[in-house]
């Protein structure tokens, strides 16, 4: 499919989830190979966009397991049929999946969601609370967010709800690592790659190259600096400059999201 | 050859209270729910749950008091949220979770599959996972001089139970259209029996047709049972989807313990065959639903 996404203006109306969808696009090139878990709209919808615009080689395994799909539009399931429609090979995920994921050759980014991520971009999916044992509350579990963390891959977090709820100073959990304490303590464990960019309704974060604490990388249009402070829980280190913008997706990409990725607005679900 | 066909309640029969039941379910995929219900029929107690992605199966044996422990990656019905159910007994203690992320679980399944004492992993170096199950997870050098890697335990569970596609009398196994998950992949060849409901049984030379959709012989099968739709409400891929209209009921009643005991009655006590089920859940029309993979809005 030929469009001219390249000359096209940025969007005048244009929703909060259509910028994270090309905000995190943007992170995934032509040669890469990208994998997709349970409920994770907004990634998907990124690596469909991607492969209809600047990354037309951007090998996609749908839930994991259907490579190269054609899916007619994103069903109300990121994690089965129909996802994974008119694959080139059903992977045996025991196997095939997480052989490739584990030799580290392949599949070199992930796209997370996580319920908490504190400053250091340790994540957490398993439990609210003080005790294990019995929590607060039992969140769903760690899947495979906790092996994706520690294999030395890059992390892109997707959070459509940026509060002090699940931007925390500390997690209750660590179910996957991030930079643990901060400066080297991952490296000193021995582990490569790490939380890349934290992309969340408000802002773009990245992480500062020593200290590893989270920082403030862009605010969406429309969004102050003290409204992306204020509805985090901890400290954001501000970058060296003038805090920029997020670039505004433009209309070819919101027309290409909206008529032929997602006409059902699966992405907007979980949103505010 | 030994003949493994039996019925719901013989197959069930085999499981033993306080048995660990390694169960296949990936979230609203493939579970073996007709046999999740005679586990529930039988009042089976303290069983532990092995699971991947443990969905509505789990909060139904939640529900009914029948596990008291669960090892697995995750509970969630995804779209339709999470098991309330489960999440309470968690919450209150009734069930304790051994959370393992899903390379530590394949590592430990593969072990107790080839009866290795346990089988090392890279994945969930730094999360308190690790600190959090000393028994079964152990930080481990590299007798080789590399990075240290995770021993995770081999894990035997008591009984594996699975829906297949279709089987013949003696308990070879057929599924389509590979065995996409481990689940089906790993889960039932650690475990010391496996119990199977499948779409249909047919005769061995079907089989022969395409002995490369075989993915478990005979030998290690020890009950068959045919149960059609018997992955209802979840899907069954490529036969029919999960069915959201049942997965939404139970979501919206699964906060309320009264309307929950209601469902269970209703769906899971009441009938007395699979039939009378598939009747109470819609009959033709749910099946029509199903089948044709509608997807809700």
């Amino acid at each position: 499919m030929t469009t001219d996404w390249r000359n096209s203006p940025p969007a005048e109306n244009y929703g909060v989830d259509e910028l994270m969808v090309t905000a995190l696009a943007e992170y995934f090139q032509d040669g890469e190979q990208a994998c997709n878990g349970m409920a994770s709209f907004i990634p998907v919808a990124a690596f469909m966009l991607a492969r209809l615009t600047h990354a037309p080689e951007l090998v996609w395994i749908a839930s994991s397991v259907g490579l190269e799909p054609r899916p007619e539009r994103i069903p109300a399931s990121t994690l089965e049929a129909p996802l994974w429609r008119d694959s080139i090979m059903y992977l045996d995920q025991y196997t095939d999946f997480w052989n490739f994921v584990l030799n580290g050759r392949w599949i070199t980014k992930f796209c997370v969601g996580a319920a908490q991520l504190d400053q250091y971009g340790n994540a957490n999916n398993s439990i609210i609370g003080e005790d294990y044992h019995h929590p607060r509350v039992r969140l769903p579990g760690t899947a495979g967010l906790a092996d994706m963390c520690s294999i030395g891959k890059d992390l892109y977090y997707w959070n459509p709800d940026h509060s002090p709820r699940s931007l925390v100073e500390k997690v209750d959990y660590i179910s996957g690592a991030g930079y643990l304490d901060g400066g080297n303590t991952r490296e000193q464990l021995g582990l490569g790659g790490g939380p890349r960019a934290v992309i969340t309704n408000l802002a773009v974060m990245d992480f500062h190259p020593q200290s590893k604490r989270m920082r403030l990388q862009s605010v969406h249009p429309g969004v102050t600096v003290e409204q992306v402070q204020d509805a985090t829980g901890f400290e954001l280190l501000m970058p060296g400059t003038d805090v920029p913008e997020t670039r505004p997706p433009s209309c070819e990409q919101v027309r290409l999201i909206r008529e032929i990725v997602d006409p059902n607005d699966m992405r907007k679900r979980g949103m505010n | 050859m030994e003949e493994k066909l039996t019925t719901l309640p013989g197959a069930v029969s085999l499981i033993n209270d306080g048995d660990v039941v390694a169960l296949q379910n990936m979230a609203t995929q493939a579970a073996p729910m007709a046999l999740v219900r005679e586990l529930i029929r039988q009042q089976k107690r303290e069983l532990g749950l092995v699971v991947l992605v443990g969905g509505l199966a789990v909060d139904w044996l939640a529900a009914t008091g029948v596990i008291n422990h669960l090892i697995g990656a995750a509970v969630t019905m995804e779209q339709f949220g999470l098991c309330q159910q489960y999440r309470k007994a968690v919450e209150q203690g009734r069930i304790k979770v051994e959370e393992l992320s899903e390379s530590l679980l394949n590592a430990r399944l593969g072990a107790g599959a080839r009866n290795l004492p346990f089988l090392p992993s890279r994945g969930a170096i730094g999360t308190d996972l690790i600190a959090q199950n000393p028994h079964n997870l152990l930080m481990l050098d590299d007798p080789f001089g590399g990075e240290p890697v995770v021993a995770c335990r081999a894990l035997v569970p008591n009984v594996a139970l699975i829906h297949a596609h279709r089987a013949d009398r003696f308990g070879n196994i057929q599924y389509e259209p590979t065995a996409m998950w481990p689940d089906i992949a790993i889960m039932p060849k650690a475990a010391q029996r496996i119990i199977v409901s499948a779409e249909e049984i047919v005769d061995s030379e079907v089989l022969r047709r395409h002995p490369e959709k075989t993915i478990l012989p005979g030998f290690m099968v020890d009950a068959v049972v045919e149960v059609p739709f018997g992955a209802h409400p979840t899907s069954f891929y490529p036969d029919y989807g999960y069915d959201s209209k049942f997965h939404l009921d139970w979501a919206a009643a699964a906060r309320d313990d009264t309307a929950v005991r209601n469902l269970i009655e209703r769906f899971v006590l009441g009938p007395e065959n699979q039939q009378q089920y598939m009747d109470m859940v819609g009959g033709v029309e749910t099946i029509n639903r199903i089948r044709n993979w509608e997807q809700p809005g």
